[in-house]
């Protein structure tokens, strides 16, 4: 109990759980920023994911010979859900160098509270595409699984922890070492052909089983089948969990040992 | 509660690295050159700058610590270190008593937002609660005297009037631990009287306080005390007026 109590990673935790208030607040406030002398405000990106996901629906249900009814649903959600993670993940490396580096050098708040703004401003950024994938989902009269009033919030939750260990991690290796930021940018599109989005696993035929491979796929799986009727699939919410877990491993024994450093390195 | 800090043999070393040390191609070609020659490449990676060495003093209760020395002679590194932001490479720094510090005081602040937002962003930032801001907001608007240019966004301001906004904004709070850098500079001559007299008002208010400043004789009239710096070194430390003599006799 004692050694959990002066670990650096979980002091830091606590710090940011007490000051919950003070993040979520600065994450509202950058997401009205963003949008300030628009007139749509927020509504341009929902406008924008609308435009070309129902193009490219059209397009590849046509090229996979697909009824385009059942892919619409298929697309919207996993579409925006991957939104939401590949900006974190091209977000990430920048966490500590970017923007926050003033903040770090400046005033005594632990690293760990600017992650929290970022991802929850990310998290902000997809609520309000949800509208779009209800929107879909009673045009086309999709069939939901019930199941979905507990995954969904667990599913969402899991990303947000994910997001929040996954953006220390990779914001702490490239504050040291500058790579990290072009190697994660160049990998990040052809990762959207490689996940589930627009295509579906059984499509693959005998190696559909490799999907599991990719962590994307557990991520995206996790939130959208049981929105949109697809069968529970156990496998992806362990794979989900075991990243879970070698993710918190990373973070504890890398933050605990130097997050200290950060301030030097940014 | 009674605040204390107590130093002992600190040492701050900064790493600064530079581009080479910084990539990942750099590490692999030396951990290559381990390997083949047998003989570890004298670049280890990064160049060390002894931000402090081998700090020991103790603050207590009451004590008003005028920090001098000159420029690069590490005052900056010292308060950042007391405020948390550094931590010591070897030592230790214990400390009791909340801890404000005005160091780089304009942080916080969001180009596109207005006086009054900024206000609150970086006051929500030091973790202040929205319905602490509201209750000092007047009081901040009041002071900086920017009237009606509150309600315009900040990137509209002269550099002159982000300093007052941004003064204003950061002595919301009184802390037991006070940390300044010298911030006076800034800002006309009507508007640094005015927060020379604020600050004063709010040392009084805090326990202990630690300040850093060129200007001699208002460190006189505050502080009881004197570190007096050179190259990360504490090289004289005793009463105001004993310092004061030190440093004019090295440097004048």
């Amino acid at each position: 109990m004692k050694f959990l109590q002066n670990n650096l990673a979980v002091k830091d935790i606590i710090f940011s759980f007490k000051n919950f208030y003070s993040w979520s607040y600065l994450s509202y406030f950058d997401l009205k920023l963003k949008y300030r002398r628009t007139f749509l405000g927020p509504w341009w990106v929902v406008l924008g994911i609308a435009i070309s996901a129902t193009a490219m629906c059209f397009l590849w249900s046509t090229i996979f010979n697909l009824d385009w009814k059942s892919y619409l649903t298929y697309l919207f959600s996993g579409f925006i859900i991957w939104m939401w993670i590949s900006q974190l993940v091209i977000d990430a490396p920048d966490i500590f160098c970017g923007s926050a580096s003033k903040y770090i050098k400046a005033y005594p708040n632990p690293p760990i509270f600017y992650v929290f703004r970022k991802c929850f401003l990310s998290f902000l950024l997809f609520l309000h595409h949800i509208p779009l994938i209800i929107l879909v989902t009673i045009l086309v009269n999709q069939k939901i699984n019930i199941i979905v009033i507990y995954t969904l919030p667990i599913g969402l939750f899991l990303i947000f922890i994910n997001s929040i260990l996954f953006t220390t991690i990779i914001g702490m290796v490239s504050a040291r070492y500058r790579d990290i930021d072009p190697l994660v940018k160049s990998l990040m599109p052809p990762m959207l052909l490689l996940t589930p989005v627009l295509w579906k696993p059984e499509m693959l035929g005998e190696y559909h089983s490799y999907v599991y491979l990719n962590p994307f796929t557990h991520f995206v799986g996790i939130v959208r089948n049981d929105l949109i009727g697809l069968e529970f699939d156990l496998k992806i919410w362990i794979g989900a969990i075991l990243i879970t877990i070698f993710q918190l491993i990373i973070f504890f024994l890398l933050y605990s040992k130097k997050s200290k450093r950060i301030v030097f390195w940014v | 509660m009674r605040s204390e800090i107590i130093l002992k043999n600190v040492n701050l070393d900064f790493p600064i690295y530079d581009v080479e040390s910084l990539s990942i191609r750099n590490k692999i070609s030396n951990f290559g050159k381990v390997i083949v020659n047998k003989t570890s490449t004298n670049k280890s990676g990064s160049r060390i700058v002894k931000g402090l060495k081998d700090i020991n003093f103790n603050m207590n209760h009451g004590d008003r610590i005028a920090l001098l020395g000159p420029n690069g002679s590490g005052k900056t590194t010292l308060l950042k270190l007391l405020a948390g932001i550094y931590s010591p490479t070897s030592g230790t720094l214990s400390k009791i008593g909340d801890t404000s510090c005005m160091l780089d005081i304009g942080f916080g602040f969001e180009q596109d937002a207005t006086g009054y937002e900024n206000i609150i962003l970086s006051n929500i930032t030091r973790g202040l609660s929205k319905d602490d801001i509201e209750k000092i907001l007047p009081d901040i608007a009041e002071f900086s005297g920017l009237g009606e240019f509150l309600d315009m966004p900040f990137r509209t301001y002269s550099s002159g009037m982000q300093a007052r906004l941004a003064f204003s904004s950061a002595i919301a709070n009184t802390p037991d631990i006070l940390l300044i850098d010298e911030f006076f500079s800034t800002g006309d001559i009507d508007f640094s009287e005015k927060s020379k007299k604020k600050v004063l008002k709010m040392m009084d208010n805090s326990s202990i306080l630690v300040f850093a400043s060129h200007d001699l004789e208002l460190l006189d009239s505050i502080c009881n005390k004197a570190i007096c710096m050179h190259s990360g070194e504490i090289i004289f430390s005793g009463s105001t007026k004993e310092a004061i003599a030190q440093y004019k006799s090295i440097y004048e």
